[in-house]
């Protein structure tokens, strides 16, 4: 671990137009209180205006989202921070894998075979896209390839119909609140620390990070940088699966539409929580508490009528403004 | 890479593209009449259009991931304001796509943003737009309107339409303006190496607005061509354009990091596409099956392409 300390100082402060690890904190820290300020801005606006916004239906309704959000923003923030840009499949990953896991349960498959099955599918997903993006293909390009191929996959997995699970025995995992809490909202806030302590504690964790910050020092130094990668996708893949199983259980059947939007607000959560899109830096925390101003600001719009282009729009606008945001903060001074 | 290099490598992909038709043609007979070519055509028009502006835009080593919500947002305007006449609509439409596309290059060329997440927020923003101005639903040209669009169905030689006689334009304009003006050599160098570009004097703005403006008037076309011609837009509409028209440049052989390929490669690509998804959906696979198959070819050129690199890289590396 030491030396693998000493070469992570060298990588990280010789990759070019970064500015010193201080200024770079001071000003991740700059742009999470800038979050900080905005959902309690957006929680006393909201709490003004809309009426049913501060009950705690919808206390429950913002968390259960979030929670599905985050998840997927969580396994998003390891392709970020392994220097991968973004993986355009999430949306289109989850589907397949919501289609998959109602097939198998209304194949009578049963529900730990059938999530078994799903997930290690889903982990499949993901680290096609991760070999391919490891051995040096561009990632938004191949991964935006396999959302269509998903896409068009879920298509025929249910001859592009509803598949309806025809059994309850799955209902419990999408729609149970032991303690109160629901169960998506319980595999997050274990993942969340789960995933920040395999970054920043752990040898593939610090390969991860490392390969973000200068790809050719990282290689130099024998760190196998296609793996990174890999696992990067893989990790995201078998989180969208973790979020089509949610949906599936939840709902009791998989629609084509689920999570119509994912792919946006998972971004949106990345680029919000102010994770460096050149890799490299940040946390999963930073990817969660994106995740959940995100579906804040969503909650907040719904209940005040936003239609749903209104709604997209604003989503774009902040993907748009948070983009140049962050990457003046982060200019070489 | 050299002249002949490049003619060596156009045949190649010209050869792919043979192989493709030649695969469906074995099994279809449709597709030799002049009616099957003419369709062929016209099916081309809005991939055609669209990824010379993509490609363009991967030219100057940049991307514009947000061409489909342009196109569809274009649409929906070009529908709304037909009263004006076709063509002033038309004109109407291309000049606000861009208008986009000039705003979207001024950013990135200004801010240094990546151009892929940047244009992420637009796709995004771009299609909210659209859905606000048509409140949500299809907008179709009045009744009483429809009269002036029927010369989309003309026909010229046999199987030349006005949409396609446009597409070749399109193609044989921008493919000259690539070649023989200094603005497209300009965009060719910021795409090849920005930093030798900057270090020889070649200013860095310039050719990126103009690459961005490229992209969004051509996807303006696109969107306003063909929601004339069926006489509705939707807002929704053209979500598949992005990834066709990727493929197209990938299998036409436009580089990803930019600075290499031209439109003859694009025209290549993109018959190949065509002939590829015309010839599926023609054996019976139902229309999502098509979606299937187009996001399959391009993973299929991409690892295609990492393979022959990694090949060239260890076959060098050996002779060295």
């Amino acid at each position: 671990m030491n030396s693998l300390r000493i070469v992570a100082d060298l990588i990280q402060t010789g990759s070019g137009g970064e500015i010193d690890p201080n200024t770079a904190a001071r000003r991740r820290r700059a742009a999470q209180i800038m979050l900080a300020v905005g959902a309690i801005v957006l929680i006393a606006l909201g709490g003004a205006t809309t009426p049913s916004f501060l009950t705690f239906d919808n206390a429950l309704v913002v968390i259960r989202q979030a929670s599905v959000t985050g998840i997927v923003a969580l396994g998003m923030s390891y392709v970020t921070i392994s220097g991968n840009l973004f993986a355009l499949s999430a949306e289109e990953l989850a589907i397949l894998t919501a289609c998959i896991f109602g097939w198998l349960m209304r194949a009578k498959f049963g529900l730990a075979l059938s999530l078994l099955a799903t997930l290690v599918f889903a982990g499949l997903g993901g680290a096609v896209q991760g070999a391919i993006i490891g051995l040096g293909a561009d990632p938004i390009i191949t991964t935006l390839a396999f959302g269509g191929f998903f896409r068009g996959l879920a298509s025929v997995v249910s001859q592009n119909q509803n598949i309806l699970l025809e059994t309850n025995a799955a209902e419990w995992l999408g729609t149970a609140r032991p303690l109160g809490v629901p169960t998506q909202s319980w595999a997050f806030l274990i993942l969340t620390p789960l995933a920040w302590f395999v970054l920043q504690k752990t040898r593939l964790g610090r390969v991860l990070l490392l390969t973000g910050a200068n790809r050719a020092a990282a290689r130099a130094t024998g760190l196998r940088v296609g793996q990174a990668g890999l696992i990067g996708v893989t990790l995201l893949g078998i989180c969208c699966g973790m979020a089509g199983i949610s949906a599936a259980a939840q709902f009791g059947q998989a629609v084509a539409n689920l999570f119509q939007g994912l792919n946006f607000d998972v971004i949106a959560a990345i680029l919000v929580g102010g994770i460096a899109l050149r890799g490299g830096q940040g946390s999963p925390i930073q990817a969660a508490l994106g995740a959940a101003f995100i579906a804040l600001l969503q909650n907040f719009m719904l209940l005040n009528d936003l239609s749903s282009g209104w709604r997209m729009t604003v989503v774009g606008a902040l993907v748009t403004l948070a983009t140049c945001v962050f990457h003046v903060l982060q200019r070489r001074r | 890479m050299g002249r002949r290099d490049t003619i060596n490598e156009l045949c190649i992909r010209a050869g792919f593209m043979v192989l493709v038709y030649l695969v469906f043609a074995l099994q279809l007979p449709n597709y030799h009449t002049a009616t099957g070519i003419a369709a062929l055509l016209d099916g081309a028009v809005l991939i055609g259009t669209v990824s010379v502006g993509v490609g363009i835009s991967m030219l100057a080593g940049e991307f514009d991931l947000s061409v489909g919500s342009l196109a569809a947002l274009t649409g929906i305007i070009v529908v709304q304001v037909v009263g004006l006449g076709v063509f002033p609509a038309m004109l109407v439409g291309v000049a606000f796509a861009a208008a986009i596309g000039a705003l979207q290059g001024l950013a990135i060329g200004i801010l240094g943003v990546n151009s892929l997440v940047f244009t992420i927020g637009s796709l995004i923003g771009l299609r909210g737009v659209a859905m606000v101005i048509s409140g949500e639903n299809s907008v179709t040209i009045p009744i009483d309107q429809l009269d002036e669009i029927d010369f989309f169905t003309d026909r010229y030689l046999g199987i030349f339409s006005p949409l396609s006689l446009g597409m070749v334009a399109v193609f044989v304009l921008f493919g000259l303006f690539l070649r023989y003006t200094r603005w497209g050599r300009e965009i060719y160098a910021i795409g090849g190496g920005r930093n030798e570009a900057k270090a020889a004097g070649v200013p860095l703005l310039r050719p990126m607005v103009i690459a961005f403006t490229c992209s969004g008037a051509l996807a303006g076309l696109g969107g306003s061509v063909l929601s004339l011609r069926l006489g509705s837009a939707t807002p929704l509409g053209f979500d598949t354009l992005l990834l066709s028209a990727a493929t197209t440049c990938l299998i036409g052989g436009i580089a990803l990091d930019g600075g290499r390929g031209n439109v003859i490669g694009i025209a290549i690509g993109l018959f190949t596409l065509r002939f590829f998804i015309t010839g599926v959906a023609s054996l019976g696979a139902p229309y999502y099956v098509q979606n299937l198959a187009a996001g399959a070819l391009l993973i299929l050129v991409i690892a295609g392409q990492i393979g022959f690199r990694a090949l060239h890289q260890r076959r060098a590396f050996h002779r060295a």
